[in-house]
């Protein structure tokens, strides 16, 4: 199999085009904690929009992340945050947020008392302001005055977020955001996070929850067993792996003629009937997609849809993970 | 506030100092020992020179004793220990602030609240038993141990809190075993007890007024304080700038 991880090792995802700047780079980073290698040998380049993390338990992410924050420092090779050490200076940390994935949040204060300390330790200006302005964001200002203690778990995770966004920064880390929360605040956050990142936001999303990131983050990396396995569009990513059959489902004015006519075709090496439709297998992607219109014309079906069902960004992480 | 000392770190740790039951735990240190100098008043009536026996007795072993290295050992362990464990810790280190202005921070407030801990459990006995051999002088003599004790106790303690998770009991057994036994009963291990410090210290303050007996000198109460005081600072401070939060510190 190829993957853009296997053809470059030195990745740049969403190249800081727009006027923030903002970039995070790994350059030959491993990571050891006495015999056991967390992350083996990985580089990239982020720059603005969304990227996922992505990666069974175990994979490295959090450490991974937690070397972008300037927590943890590689072993060998270099994290740089706008091209500075992550780990040299904390006015790294006026430019750059971490949204942690453990949920403790000082019990004993209010939301607003945390965020506002958060506004009060980068110190904002005007941290109230600063303060009342994060809390609207992630949508608790109702609960802004209760104790965080009595807080759920996704009111906790969103008011972490607050704390986070307080500052305004230019490079968001964050680790397994959405645990907790219900559909609606997931939503609610997605458009936040997207909005950040068209303002030109460097957002980087741990998460072992694929349908999470499958609408946010269209460029991936993907770490498996500390290695960066792939990264890039996770579509691309897909394309990429030849020695993955592509699957499409078809459905047509007549499925079975149509499979009749598929199983001719050299570049289509399996077909099964469904009642959804034709399951059509096939090595040769960009062949198959041209030929299909071909054959169905020939055999005078009609065509009705086709969906590539293998190129979820779930499809690829377990091609990936399970190679 | 500028400089090395922050004012919302120290905010927040006296709020996390005085969370939950810390609070009542502080506040019953700090009448308990006038309690029991209203009882000592109601069923004993032998005259002054009982009265400044007892607030002797009352100050030294039970306020510089026990209550003084207990305060410190909650509050000083309290500071980072709490903030490792449930993770919490984080969101201090990733603000643009010096490590090391964080734990200067968390031991000033450490100390602080000890202190304030331990005023009252001297100052209202004082109080009750004010007269001519319960002075004044006495009482603040006591008080400036006290605080010495405080500051030291509080830097042993953080640190002791940065570098295990079972600060609190490690701690424990050093105030039962060495400050209760050890420094009372083998005369070389005076000079490294922050108690005996203490109380050389209320007696070089108290013009007479406070009389230990077998006291440490004061240059061996400066020296070794000194060097309690710099050490047990320089290694926590060395232990945060270092700390990686995949491990414990």
């Amino acid at each position: 199999m190829t993957t853009t991880a296997d053809l470059d090792r030195s990745t740049t995802l969403s190249p800081s085009a727009t006027p923030s700047g903002a970039q995070v780079a790994l350059r030959n980073v491993s990571r050891w904690y006495g015999n056991v290698v967390a992350v083996n040998d990985v580089s990239f380049t982020l720059g603005p929009g969304i990227t996922g993390l992505l990666g069974p338990n175990g994979a490295g992410k959090t450490t991974i992340l937690h070397m972008m924050a300037g927590l943890l420092r590689p072993s060998v090779g270099d994290v740089l945050i706008d091209g500075a050490a992550a780990t040299s200076t904390p006015q790294v940390y006026r430019r750059l947020a971490l949204v942690p994935e453990r949920e403790a949040v000082q019990p004993f204060l209010s939301g607003y008392e945390f965020v506002r300390t958060c506004a009060r330790l980068q110190s904002l200006p005007n941290a109230e302001e600063a303060t009342r302005n994060a809390i609207a964001l992630v949508d608790l200002v109702e609960a802004q005055h209760r104790k965080i203690g009595t807080y759920s778990k996704g009111m906790r995770q969103r008011i972490k977020i607050a704390g986070a966004l307080v500052h305004d920064p230019m490079i968001l880390l964050l680790d397994e955001p959405f645990n907790g929360m219900d559909p609606r605040q997931r939503l609610q956050m997605m458009d936040l996070l997207r909005e950040l990142a068209g303002k030109g936001r460097v957002i980087v999303i741990s998460s072992h929850i694929l349908e999470e990131l499958d609408d946010l983050a269209t460029n991936v990396l993907v770490m498996v067993a500390g290695r960066l396995a792939a990264s890039g569009h996770f579509r691309e990513i897909r394309r990429l792996m030849t020695d993955r059959p592509h699957t499409f489902t078809v459905r047509s004015s007549d499925d079975r003629g149509l499979a009749a006519a598929l199983l001719a075709d050299h570049t289509v090496f399996g077909v099964e009937l469904t009642t959804s439709g034709l399951v059509v297998r096939t090595t040769d992607r960009g062949a198959m997609t041209r030929g299909l219109s071909r054959v169905a014309r020939d055999a005078r079906i009609r065509l009705l849809e086709i969906r590539p069902t293998d190129e979820s960004l779930e499809s690829v992480f377990s091609y990936l993970v399970d190679r | 506030m500028s400089g090395p000392l922050n004012g919302t770190v120290m905010w927040l740790t006296w709020r996390q100092l005085f969370a939950r039951r810390r609070l009542w735990l502080a506040i019953s240190f700090s009448l308990a020992p006038a309690l029991f100098t209203l009882v000592f008043r109601v069923l004993a009536d032998d005259g002054p020179s009982s009265e400044a026996t007892f607030f002797n007795t009352l100050t030294r072993e039970i306020v510089i004793g026990t209550l003084l290295p207990l305060a410190a050992l909650i509050f000083g362990t309290t500071a980072f220990g709490g903030e490792v464990d449930d993770g919490t810790l984080l969101y201090l280190l990733v603000k643009p602030i010096q490590r090391w202005h964080v734990q200067a921070s968390k031991v000033v407030v450490s100390v602080l609240s000890t202190v304030a801990v331990v005023t009252p459990a001297i100052v209202l006995p004082w109080l009750l038993l004010a007269g001519p051999d319960v002075t004044a002088r006495g009482a603040m003599s006591y008080l400036a141990g006290a605080a010495l004790g405080s500051l030291l106790y509080c830097t042993v303690f953080l640190a002791l809190g940065l570098a295990n998770r079972r600060a609190l009991v490690i701690g424990l057994l050093y105030v039962v075993s060495f400050e209760g036994i050890l420094s009372r009963s083998l005369p070389g291990f005076k000079s490294l007890s922050i108690r005996e410090f203490s109380l050389a210290i209320a007696q070089a303050a108290s013009n007479g007024a406070v009389v230990i007996q077998g006291a440490v000198s004061t240059s061996t109460v400066w020296w070794m304080g000194t060097i309690i005081l710099v050490g047990a600072t320089y290694w926590a401070a060395l232990r945060l700038v270092r700390y990686e939060v995949a491990e414990r510190l």
